[in-house]
């Protein structure tokens, strides 16, 4: 020992808070030390840890200064440390095995060897169990078993501390780090133990499993069973025989709350949105019945919802073409034009989506009318139409569907807007089914044989909405549209879907989606619906990729 | 230095300390990242700086805060060496330190009072703040509040923001059931969608949302109340004793300008929203597209302001903010406008944008401006920007339009009974937060129109012990709540 060395040694071994301090400055300034020096110094300063503190608040600050200072010194001191852990008090074991856990993963194998040269010293393995779950690192996992099986121990008081270190590791590991296996023997170690014929073994036991439930390792049966456990140490359940301890009835009243979650009120709003069928309409276009209760009991005619398919997708928003409370679902329509709506197409029955939202926009504005109303869709738009179509036959009005597409293998939804129509006319470019030509012409054969119109429902491709608008915009029939702009959130937060209409920028997912075509500046929309054309066609190309 | 020598400081000596500065990333370097600017401070820095406090025997800095956390406590806990222990100081009061220490305008609040700051700058609180959470989280020392009994009631918080977390904490140490409702697939509202990552990174804010999990909130995803759930769905079919509404300020203040539909010109909200919470800065591997040229133009100078620049600069662009009025009264934390001037950005300060000029496809291609000079002081103080006829044109192809946000209508607007301003404000009793309705109380930027993180937490605390004292059955008064359109929303006053 050098002599500045031996200097500070009889410095701390002065009983004096001020030569203390100052020894642990000096300490701290010292550089290029000798693993000997190190062990010297730690020796000296452990011995800190043996005072009787109580009540003197310096002296604790003291040693936990000296604490920090060696485990600064880092592994060139462990093994020493271990060796005196083995034989030191409670106090000072528990200094000791927070200065050996801040040396991480080596130091871990070294206790484990220790564990092994001490086997029958109950006092050394209680010591040894304790620093166990002082450290954060990976590495400690290992000793977990180890752990669990000095759970089972004679000696109540390794039992004891066996359930201290699972529980505190449980805490302050990485949920990841322990995985099914060990969770499970972690559990069932714990369990078994909560009907410990020892109170301090009970309460240990009614510790941990609460530690390991409010990090949420646990599983609902297991959940279930400590929930009882619980109720019954509480004296809550039938027999009203609580545990005579109030340690062990603190404990499981301090954990019961973190029962509650297996039967969460929050799961009541959780939807699957599992796909329960899926068929193809046409070419790249596929029907959807999709499992989501909550939504099918609130949507109404005309409303739509944004979908996320993945946890890397965008939200888009889809427009709903039925719903059947009932049976709790909803049904879509999509095409695949971009890469989300692509991706969703590629999905299949049992696959889910990420998040769901809505019911989004205000309902199709329906009422009774004098004269006729007609709806006409194009493309996905002709699902769209059905629930309003439903709702203005309900009310007692003539309803008309029209449905536009190139040609018949195009046409879709057909037998179902015939349900909730009086009357379909068909029309396709071709002519290869139907009236030959665009919808127009079909409103114009309605026209033709004088039947009064009193409302029309455009919802399909852009071109197809503006033609009818401006057919019916001289003769002043109200003509509502179904606004498809780009949206992101679609409560109005983002204003990404804002739309012209009459003058006005309005929003077109809480305004709309439905507004007045004759008010609707349509060229506006369509330069605003390319926005993304760029970026659309390098999503798309990644698609499969 | 040590402790016995700080003891030796005098109050003197202490206040003369240099102040300490948080390292902050290089400008060349972070303009390139979306890593956090300030690095936070050493445990030396932490020290030195919590020498500073005088440790004032009335102390101004609590009263400057809005949730009134014992500032000098828990920095001499720093000055002590235990950052743990004054964490848990802080979290007496406010359990979100870490987001706070980074985003809170302590230059007008608790620092902006501070004794020291008379001689030196004040003490670095918000610094110091954000070193103990930092510390916490960390080196794992967080420990569970306690929470008193079951009390068997169950509260329906709407919104996961600020002031909805805050609340729901709030509740739930009080021992009821707490359910926080959110509209989007993940909780933390502006602080996820509007904050950015430089300014407050994502862990952070999930640390806390796993803190409120793992003491029994409970969250439900892709809920938007008004829609899916009415309020009187909540009260009467699901059962819940009492609802706090948290649905901030999410509607988008639009210039009333030609152009402002053009391609290219996108709300703060929504720009923020794409880049931070649907990740389009990683297109195409998140599929959500942010359409951004080379020059961008920012229109306003608030912090929501800077945000929107300095994530433009990082995606690459020329970026330049037009303010109507000067740099003296841009409304930004001083902080944050100090930090965008390092980053080699345009000032158009005194410039009001009158035109958006598109081409033939509808996508911005230049901004027109009048030039604008300030006023005398009117008697509200404020100098007013005054048009001088005089104008320009900038080319840029992106624009922003970050002019502030209006109160979400969604539940306003699907129920009859709760009561709002002409503006749209939830009009509640300034005391309890209670609306017109029935079970049904308001805070955050619902009921003031918009403020900061801070203010809407200080008011989801008050909120939080009316609530609780009211499903109680302990709150008796009546509510005042203003009947006037014209009433404005509530005025902040400092918790005491």
């Amino acid at each position: 020992m050098t002599d500045k060395i031996k200097k500070i040694v009889s410095q701390i071994e002065i009983e004096n808070e001020d030569t203390i301090s100052n020894a642990l400055d000096q300490i701290g300034k010292l550089k290029d030390l000798s693993d000997e020096e190190k062990v010297d110094l730690s020796s000296a300063l452990s011995v800190l840890f043996y005072h009787d503190h109580a009540g003197m608040v310096e002296m604790i600050k003291l040693a936990n200064r000296a604490e920090k200072q060696i485990a600064k010194f880092g592994e060139a001191v462990v093994p020493f440390l271990i060796k005196e852990v083995t034989n030191a008090d409670a106090e000072s074991a528990a200094h000791l095995g927070r200065a050996i856990a801040l040396n991480g993963a080596a130091a871990v194998e070294l206790i484990l060897k220790a564990w092994d040269e001490n086997r029958g010293d109950d006092f050394a393995i209680i010591n040894l169990i304790q620093t166990l779950s002082y450290f954060r690192v990976p590495e400690v996992v290992k000793a977990l078993p180890e752990i669990l099986v000095a759970s089972k121990a004679k000696n109540h008081q390794v039992r004891a501390m066996a359930l201290n270190a699972a529980g505190r590791l449980s805490q302050r590991l990485h949920a990841n780090l322990l995985d099914e296996k060990i969770r499970t023997k972690m559990f069932d170690s714990a369990f078994t133990l909560i009907s410990d014929n020892n109170p301090l073994v009970r309460a240990n036991a009614a510790r941990a499993l609460g530690k390991m439930l409010s990090k949420r390792l646990l599983n609902d049966e297991q959940r279930e069973k400590l929930l009882k456990s619980y109720n019954a140490i509480l004296g809550n359940d039938e027999k009203h025989e609580w545990d005579y301890a109030y340690i062990v009835r603190h404990e499981a009243e301090r954990f019961l709350p973190f029962c509650k979650a297996g039967e969460s009120l929050a799961d009541r709003y959780k939807q699957s949105f599992k796909i329960v069928s899926k068929r193809e309409l046409c070419t790249k276009t596929f029907h959807f019945e999709i499992e989501a209760p909550l939504l099918a009991k609130k949507l109404k005619a005309g409303q739509f919802i944004i979908v996320r398919p993945h946890e890397f997708s965008e939200r888009i928003p889809l427009s709903i073409c039925g719903w059947d409370e009932g049976k709790g679902t909803i049904q879509i329509i999509v095409m695949a034009v971009g890469k989300t709506s692509s991706e969703i197409n590629n999905m299949n029955v049992g696959d889910c989506f990420t998040d769901m939202v809505g019911p989004l926009g205000e309902r199709s504005h329906v009422k009774k009318h004098d004269g006729t109303c007609v709806v006409i869709g194009g493309g996905y738009g002709t699902g769209a139409i059905i629930p309003t179509a439903r709702d203005f036959k309900q009310l007692g009005n003539r309803v008309i569907g029209i449905v536009g597409a190139r040609n018949k293998d195009l046409l879709i939804m057909v037998p179902e807007l015939e349900e909730v129509c009086h009357e379909v006319m068909l029309t396709t470019n071709d002519g290869s089914i139907g009236i030959e030509g665009f919808v127009t012409h079909a409103l114009q054969q309605i026209l033709d044989r004088g039947e009064k119109l009193s409302h029309v429902l455009a919802v399909g491709p852009v071109p197809m909405m503006k033609a009818v608008s401006d057919m019916t915009k001289p003769l002043g029939i109200e003509t509502y549209v179904s606004l498809n702009a780009i949206m992101v959130d679609g409560t109005g937060m983002c204003g990404a879907c804002r739309v012209s209409v009459g003058g006005e920028t309005k929003f077109a997912c809480f305004h709309g989606p439905d507004f007045d075509g004759h008010k609707v500046d349509f060229e506006q929309l369509v330069k605003r619906q390319k926005m993304f054309v760029e970026e659309e066609q390098k999503a798309l190309a990644t698609l499969g990729a | 230095m040590s402790e016995e020598c700080v003891k030796e400081l005098s109050n003197k000596e202490r206040m003369n300390l240099p102040f300490q500065e948080m390292l902050l990333m290089d400008p060349e370097k972070r303009i390139k990242t979306f890593e956090e600017v300030p690095v936070g401070y050493t445990p030396e820095q932490a020290k030195t700086e919590a020498m500073r406090c005088i440790q004032c025997k009335k102390p101004d800095c609590i009263q400057g805060c809005p949730v009134g956390i014992d500032i000098p406590a828990f920095i001499k806990l720093i000055e002590e060496g235990k950052p743990a222990e004054a964490a848990k100081k802080i979290r007496e009061t406010n359990f979100l330190p870490a987001a706070c220490g980074r985003v809170c305008p302590q230059d007008k609040q608790c620092q902006a009072v501070c004794i020291v700051g008379r001689k030196n700058l004040p003490v670095g609180i918000g610094n110091l703040e954000r070193y103990a959470a930092d510390y916490e989280r960390e080196h794992g020392t967080l420990e569970l509040p306690d929470i008193a009994p079951d009390s068997g009631k169950k509260i329906a918080v709407i919104g996961s923001g600020p002031a909805g977390l805050t609340a729901a904490y709030e509740l739930r140490i009080r021992g009821h059931e707490v359910v926080v409702f959110e509209a989007f697939h993940r909780a933390g509202g502006v602080m996820v969608y509007g904050i950015p990552r430089f300014r407050l990174p994502l862990e952070i804010i999930d640390e806390d949302i796993k803190f409120l999990e793992r003491i029994g909130v409970q969250f439900a995803y892709n809920m938007i109340i008004g829609k899916i759930l009415t309020l009187d769905d909540l009260i009467k079919k699901e059962g819940f004793d009492a609802v706090f509404i948290a649905s901030g300020a999410g509607l988008p203040k639009m210039l009333d300008i030609p152009g402002v539909n053009a391609n290219g010109v996108y709300s703060a909200n929504e720009y923020l929203t794409r880049i931070y919470l649907m990740h389009a800065d990683k297109f195409p591997e998140f599929t959500t597209p942010l359409y951004q040229g080379e020059k961008v133009a920012v229109i306003g100078a608030g912090n929501t302001a800077m945000d929107v620049l300095r994530t433009a600069k990082r995606l690459g662009a020329d970026v330049s903010c037009y303010y109507r009025r000067s740099h003296e009264e841009a409304p930004a934390r001083s902080e944050e406008l100090e930090h965008a001037e390092q980053e080699f950005l345009n000032w158009k300060w005194l410039s009001n944008p009158v035109e958006f000029i598109v081409d033939e496809n509808n996508f911005i291609k230049q901004i027109k401006c009048e030039k604008m000079a300030l006023s005398e002081p009117d008697e509200s103080g404020r100098r007013r920007p005054m048009p001088t006829g005089e104008f320009f044109t900038d080319d840029c192809d992106t624009v922003v339009m970050s002019l502030g946000c209006e109160v979400n209508p969604i539940i306003p607007s699907t129920d009859d009974e709760v009561r709002i301003n002409k503006w749209g404000i939830i009009m509640v009793d300034e005391s309890t937060c209670q609306t017109s309705k029935e079970r049904v109380f308001a805070g955050g930027d619902a009921i003031t129109g918009g403020s900061t993180v801070i203010l809407a937490m200080g008011q989801a605390k008050n909120a939080a012990r009316a609530i609780d004292k009211y499903v109680r059955g302990k709150l008796k008064e009546v509510p005042n709540v203003p009947t006037d359109p014209n009433a404005p929303g509530v005025q902040w006053s400092f918790a005491g």
